[in-house]
């Protein structure tokens, strides 16, 4: 049965068992930023750490989804996935080759249709990365997106409809409760 | 592709050229053997029908490379087009092998 969650990890290192969080659902790395945990799908947009990823034994079973030009070079790696076609890129002004991977687990993880998106280490401290991901959620109205993050929270996205924020201790809760 | 002489040729005609299946039967076999050879994963030698040659499919983009680069010792002619089916999109994309003194290149 298809999940109803999934969890981005973003850019910032987290220190959350993420064995756990994926009984919830999938989990969608960003780059390398936490590569001692193992997960379902990575994005990633940089050769050099592409190279590393693959090299790195827990994203050996993870999907590596890269930009369409990395992928070409890559193409007879296992593993190794092309970025979909994601709509609304241009009207985001999002350039698949030079953003932030954060921006594209994000972006994957509205591709794949999931109700509630939990993000864990996402990086909201640059205004531009605030600004995509407020973006991307006026633009997923049905998707919930719950930012977890440790105390204080966060009042950034309170302004939405679709945006929540709690804190670990919360979402293992959740986690739990999904047991 | 299938030997020059098999090639673009009808069913019909193959009705009446039983020679021609029994040359394109042979090349598929030989194909079969080969890839039992080079690959480490599963592959698989497609069943249908095509006028231009038979299609492989790879379980391992290795092994698919593997197979491209040690044409010259088969002497095949290969269909420079390689597709890729996504495992997020379930599409399946299409790109083309070039071919370059140093190895091959996907465009």
């Amino acid at each position: 049965m298809k999940s109803a969650y999934i969890t981005v990890i973003g850019s910032l290192p987290i220190r959350f068992d993420i064995e756990q969080a994926r009984a919830l659902g999938p989990v969608i790395a960003s780059a390398n930023s936490n590569k001692s945990m193992s997960f379902d799908y990575a994005t990633v947009n940089t050769e050099t750490n592409l190279q590393d990823m693959l090299n790195s034994p827990n994203f050996r079973s993870a999907d590596l989804l890269v930009p369409e030009k990395l992928f070409k070079k890559y193409v007879f790696f296992d593993g190794v996935t092309c970025l979909p076609d994601f709509p609304g890129l241009k009207s985001y002004d999002i350039d698949p080759e030079k953003c932030s991977p954060q921006v594209l687990s994000l972006m994957l993880s509205v591709y794949l249709k999931q109700t509630i998106v939990f993000l864990l280490g996402y990086d909201i401290s640059n205004p531009t990365e605030l600004t995509r991901l407020k973006s991307i959620m006026i633009a997923n109205p049905n998707t919930k997106f719950m930012y977890i993050c440790d105390p204080p929270r966060t009042y950034q996205l309170d302004d939405l409809d679709n945006g929540f924020c709690d804190n670990y201790i919360k979402f293992q809760e959740l986690i739990d409760g999904a047991r | 592709m299938w030997p020059a002489m098999c090639r673009n040729r009808s069913v019909e005609i193959l009705k009446d050229r039983p020679d021609l299946v029994d040359q394109m039967n042979k090349f598929r076999i030989k194909i079969d053997n080969v890839l039992k050879i080079i690959c480490r994963k599963h592959f698989q030698v497609d069943g249908t029908y095509m006028m231009s040659g038979v299609r492989l499919w790879f379980e391992s983009g290795q092994d698919c490379y593997d197979f491209i680069i040690r044409q010259p010792e088969f002497d095949w002619e290969i269909k420079p087009e390689l597709s890729v089916m996504n495992t997020v999109t379930s599409q399946l994309q299409t790109f083309n092998v070039v071919y370059t003194p140093t190895g091959v290149t996907i465009d």
